[in-house]
């Protein structure tokens, strides 16, 4: 327990380490929302939920940093005035260096390894072509086919009976190269993540793409792809397939996840 | 003394084994080559799954730190009735007025046992309060709209976290239930009932800064308790999802009852926060049947590797074991008999 009105010992290492571990994982949500990686692990949209922990983080760093430099000073001036800070607590907190060595692995995983979002190696089986439906009802398309993500083409062609129905249908879309496995040399598979929430839940869609060329792309690069779909055979049922006009290489986009 | 040495020496051992193998992972991950990927892809998913729960966590631990500063035991003897029964049935409802989801629902019950709450009380509320809860209203509500899942989720979770308190208020005291350091405020007395708060004077109210300084220092001491069974989970839940292809267990998802299990299990494996696990079961609802869903999401707020890594913190094995069994086996006969019925 923390009783420590009468003797006022000198704060411990361990208290120190805490604290400062409490101001690094502050930091380190900090720098995940500045540098934008954020992206890689959780959906956009539950962004404000990193800025309070980062808030969370620094309050609690800020008090017990507070408190440890108190209890120092009382420790050196022998005062024996309470300073406020009083664990009158009804159980106790088993706390050692091994719970901190377990609570500094995020922190040493985050900061000392290149963050990156999930690619083609992280696809576990099939591509799907079904779009994830979000909130119930049908999904609201863009406007413009031009700003058309892989998820609302799937979805566009998931309320549509007939694959044939978009023949001629132009489309650009981005994405990164994914090769299935048995593909010809001029197939592939423009893929992205959709992230409902967090990485968890990451699930890989896709368009299969066709182009003329005889040669393979090499896998996970980022592509922006113009194209006019054209119903085709793929996995042994007749889908839509984008025949490729033009593939540029693009920087990894900032929001490499689709928000369903 | 010399137990204590041992201990230390024990820890010590422990510290060096993790040390090497976190040293070798960011090693493998940062040498190139296959396994360094497996290790980014683990990295990723791991940091993704503790980077959207530990918000939870903090806010959890803020309001069981706001709540260990000014609510006093009186206050709870004023809205949880005397008879017990009735007690536990408030229990699972309690989560309205603590609205905390999964990660932060233990730190908050553990304070309240530290407030002399009902043992039983503290289970339904337990159970129920990860769902039982506006924010969860909410996002059940935008995923699935007012319907079947909706309402079957929130009825499901009432009677079965009533159910379990019931069984505790009959047949468990409270020193079979909890573990001694959770222990110690309800201790005394066969009857769970709060009788030892209305004798023993509790502080007055704090003023509000020394009371917020409180809030804080207990918060930060309970999010350190929390967040290693947190961080377990992730690594394990992370682990088993770059290893186990979820294609295998959509395809193994057939049929009214194998989809259920199939379910509880992906609940249990995926560890996902109740306030967002609607979303995900989103990406279920094509290829599984309805009661599979439901029970995904009355089970999985209730028990997953998290959860079951917090309540061995607070619980003694055989309440944790009662706790893991009953939720698993009631979700599951739901989810099968809602399947039969044909509800969609």
């Amino acid at each position: 327990m923390h009783d420590q009105d009468h003797h006022h010992p000198a704060p411990s290492a361990l208290e120190w380490a805490k604290s400062v571990l409490l101001a690094g994982l502050g930091g380190y949500f900090l720098v995940t929302l500045l540098t934008g990686n954020v992206t890689n692990y959780i959906n956009y949209r539950f962004t404000w939920l990193s800025v309070m922990a980062a808030g969370l983080f620094t309050l609690f760093a800020g008090y017990s940093l507070y408190t440890l430099i108190e209890q120092r000073r009382a420790a050196h001036n022998h005062d024996h005035s309470h300073h406020g800070h009083d664990h009158a607590h009804d159980h106790h907190h088993t706390m050692n260096w091994l719970v901190l060595f377990i609570a500094m692995i995020p922190l040493a995983l985050g900061l000392l390894l290149p963050s990156k979002p999930l690619g083609a190696e992280a696809i576990n089986g099939n591509v799907s072509l079904n779009a994830v439906s979000a909130a119930g009802g049908p999904r609201s398309l863009p406007v413009d086919p031009f700003d058309w993500t892989v998820l609302d083409w799937l979805t566009a062609f998931n309320h549509e009976a007939s694959p044939a129905a978009f023949n001629g249908r132009e489309a650009r879309v981005i994405g990164f190269v994914y090769e299935e496995p048995g593909f010809p040399v001029d197939h592939f598979m423009v893929v992205r993540f959709t992230v409902s929430c967090c990485v968890a839940d990451a699930s890989a869609i896709g368009l299969p793409v066709a182009w003329g060329a005889n040669e393979r792309l090499p896998e996970n690069t980022w592509v922006e792809i113009s194209g006019t779909f054209q119903a085709g055979e793929f996995r042994g049922t007749v889908v839509p397939i984008l025949r490729a006009d033009q593939i540029a290489p693009i920087d990894q986009p900032a929001h490499p996840y689709l928000y369903p | 003394m010399d137990a204590e040495v041992r201990q230390n020496l024990r820890q010590m051992i422990w510290l060096l084994i993790g040390l090497t193998l976190l040293v070798l992972v960011i090693a493998i991950g940062l040498s190139g080559g296959g396994l360094a990927t497996t290790v980014s892809i683990f990295r990723t998913r791991f940091l993704g799954i503790f980077i959207e729960a530990v918000p939870f966590l903090l806010l959890g631990a803020m309001v069981s730190g706001l709540i260990d500063a000014f609510v006093r035991r009186e206050d709870l003897i004023r809205f949880i009735p005397r008879n017990r029964y009735l007690a536990t049935t408030v229990g699972a409802f309690l989560g309205l007025a603590f609205p905390v989801c999964e990660c932060g629902v233990v730190p908050v019950a553990r304070r309240l046992y530290g407030k002399g709450l009902p043992v039983s009380v503290g289970i339904a509320f337990l159970l129920a309060a990860p769902v039982m809860n506006p924010i969860v209203f909410a996002s059940t509500l935008a995923a699935f709209g007012f319907g079947s899942v909706l309402i079957l989720r929130f009825a499901l979770t009432a009677v079965i976290a009533i159910g379990i308190g019931f069984l505790f208020a009959t047949f468990m005291r409270p020193t079979q239930v909890l573990r001694a350091s959770a222990l110690a405020p309800v201790s005394g007395g066969s009857d769970e009932v709060l009788v030892a708060p209305l004798v023993r004077v509790s502080s007055d109210r704090q003023s509000l800064l020394k009371g917020l300084g409180a809030a804080v220092g207990s918060a930060t001491e309970d999010f350190f308790d929390m967040v290693r069974y947190l961080i377990i989970g992730c690594i394990l839940a992370a682990a088993l999802q770059t290893v186990i292809s979820q294609e295998v267990l959509i395809r193994l998802g057939e049929g009214p009852v194998i989809s259920v299990i199939v379910m509880q299990m992906l609940a249990f494996i995926l560890s996902v926060c109740s306030t967002v696990d609607s979303f995900l079961a989103l990406a279920f609802v094509g290829a599984f049947s309805t009661g599979s869903i439901v029970s995904f999401l009355t089970f999985g707020p209730m028990i997953d590797i998290k959860s079951t890594l917090m309540y061995l913190g607070v619980f003694q094995r055989r309440a944790v074991l009662i706790l893991l069994a009953m939720p698993l086996i009631m979700t599951l006969a739901a989810g099968v008999i809602i399947n039969l019925l044909g509800v969609q």
